[in-house]
């Protein structure tokens, strides 16, 4: 419950995202009162206004820090966007620490008429790595789409991909059991890659469906969609697919969904693939 | 005219323009509000009065870019989707909240040298101004997050390489 709000699922809109303006915005204010007073140091004040935007900003940073330390938790592990993630949290924290030990060193000195160097320099690193860790986090949202339409799935994405063999080719057809689809609950969903090929397992009115796990539009990721009936919505733009016939039932996507059939064969539930797929 | 325009969208960033821009303003003049109020509550003095004053100013700045590159993005989506609609409120609420700040800093400029709190009108205006602004920031976020605005435009080749070694039926190219 606690999770579902600081990944802002009330409001429908992620909170990090959202609070990371109040850090990045101060900071930056705070470095141009920097800039003024050794540009005008007549002018009284303006180190102290320094601290003060950079206060507000360092305590918006800590508060923005939780809901994105959740929404670290929620990506995938093996998702392509998992090391941007790191590497954003782990320059934040840099950042964090950095302007922890500039407000340090300020106290006392507010009522300098110009700032003194190892508090600019301080702060000039502080906004290169800011930047830096910003841009990395836009690009986890524009190229990764973490956090994009996450607030309309009801059930926790999976956590991995699930990587299963194929056994040796038998006479007409390999049939691979997937034995975590055994224990899905209603609308959760599994991420499978068998022999290269990736697919979603999902669990709709008591039965196993599964497809293939990329969008035919941009390639988003169905394993996060939303399910209504039998229909699957892609996170990312939108469009709806059928997962009984792979059909499209709503844009923008325009290709059909590859699907494949789940059996159940001397007890365990699988896929059955043709034997043109090689075993890795 | 091509090379304004994608550069407004952000491609020689890789990562588009106008959402990395509005948190100037969106820090800035929040920020000054809480300034206002500050120096209502005698605290800072004439620090906060300035203060605010130039958080103002600097979100103007920003969004004289912020501006022209949103339109870019906007003008790229489908007049029958969703989002083109959202984006329309959320561009005429940005342009009157950048008008109330403009109004705000006008009424600033004479005093905000030696005043020690600030004036009833300004912090109205603030106050508004922020309001609003929260509330078409929320429409933008909504664009991104709901709609996938500007989502996989510049990554699809990746996303498309990744689902290709999956085995996924594609679009064509």
């Amino acid at each position: 419950m606690v999770k579902d709000y600081l990944e802002g699922k009330p409001l429908r809109h992620p909170l990090h995202p959202m609070l990371v303006h109040f850090p990045i915005g101060l900071f930056f204010l705070s470095f141009l009162f920097d800039l003024a007073s050794l540009v005008f140091p007549s002018q009284m004040y303006l180190v102290r206004d320094s601290f003060y935007a950079m206060l507000l900003g360092a305590i918006m940073a800590l508060v923005a820090a939780v809901p994105g330390f959740v929404d670290y938790t929620d990506i995938r592990n093996d998702h392509p966007g998992k090391r941007t993630a790191t590497a954003h949290l782990i320059l934040n924290l840099i950042v964090v620490g950095l302007y922890g030990i500039n407000l340090g060193v300020r106290s006392s000195m507010l009522s300098d008429p110009r700032i003194r160097t190892g508090p600019f320099v301080l702060s000039l690193v502080g906004i290169c790595l800011l930047c830096a860790s910003g841009y990395l986090g836009g690009r986890l949202v524009y190229d990764d789409g973490i956090g994009v339409g996450r607030h309309k799935r009801h059930m926790p994405p999976p956590r991995d991909t699930i990587h299963l063999t194929v056994p040796i080719p038998g006479a007409d057809s390999v049939f691979v059991p997937i034995m975590a689809a055994q224990q899905l609950r209603e609308r959760e969903t599994l991420r499978v890659e068998i022999g290269g090929q990736i697919m979603t397992i999902a669990k709709i009115d008591n039965q196993l469906f599964a497809f293939q796990e990329f969008c035919t539009h941009r390639f988003g990721p169905l394993s996060e969609g939303k399910f209504e009936g039998f229909n699957v919505q892609c996170p990312w733009h939108n469009s709806c697919f059928d997962v009984r016939t792979g059909k499209v039932t709503n844009g923008p996507a325009k290709v059909d969904l590859k699907i494949l059939k789940v059996e159940m064969r001397e007890g365990k539930v699988g896929v059955p693939l043709p034997r043109q797929i090689k075993s890795t | 005219m091509n090379r304004l325009l994608d550069f407004l969208k952000g491609k020689w960033l890789g990562h588009p323009l106008h959402p990395i821009l509005v948190h100037v303003p969106m820090a800035m003049w929040p920020g000054a509000l809480i300034f206002d109020l500050l120096s209502k509550w005698q605290i800072g003095g004439n620090a906060m009065v300035r203060l605010s004053f130039c958080a103002i100013v600097f979100g103007l700045l920003a969004s004289l870019l912020a501006v022209p590159a949103g339109v870019v993005d906007w003008s790229g989506i489908k007049k029958e989707k969703p989002a083109w609609k959202i984006g329309l409120y959320h561009m005429i609420l940005n342009l009157l909240v950048a008008l109330l700040f403009a109004i705000n800093l006008g009424l600033r400029v004479q005093t905000f040298r030696e005043a020690t709190t600030v004036a009833g009108v300004p912090l109205l205006l603030s106050i508004l101004g922020t309001a609003l602004l929260i509330g078409s920031a929320y429409l933008g976020g909504m664009m991104t997050y709901t709609y996938g605005i500007s989502v996989a435009r510049m990554s699809k080749d990746k996303w498309r390489k990744i689902a290709e070694a999956g085995g996924a039926n594609l679009p064509p190219e």
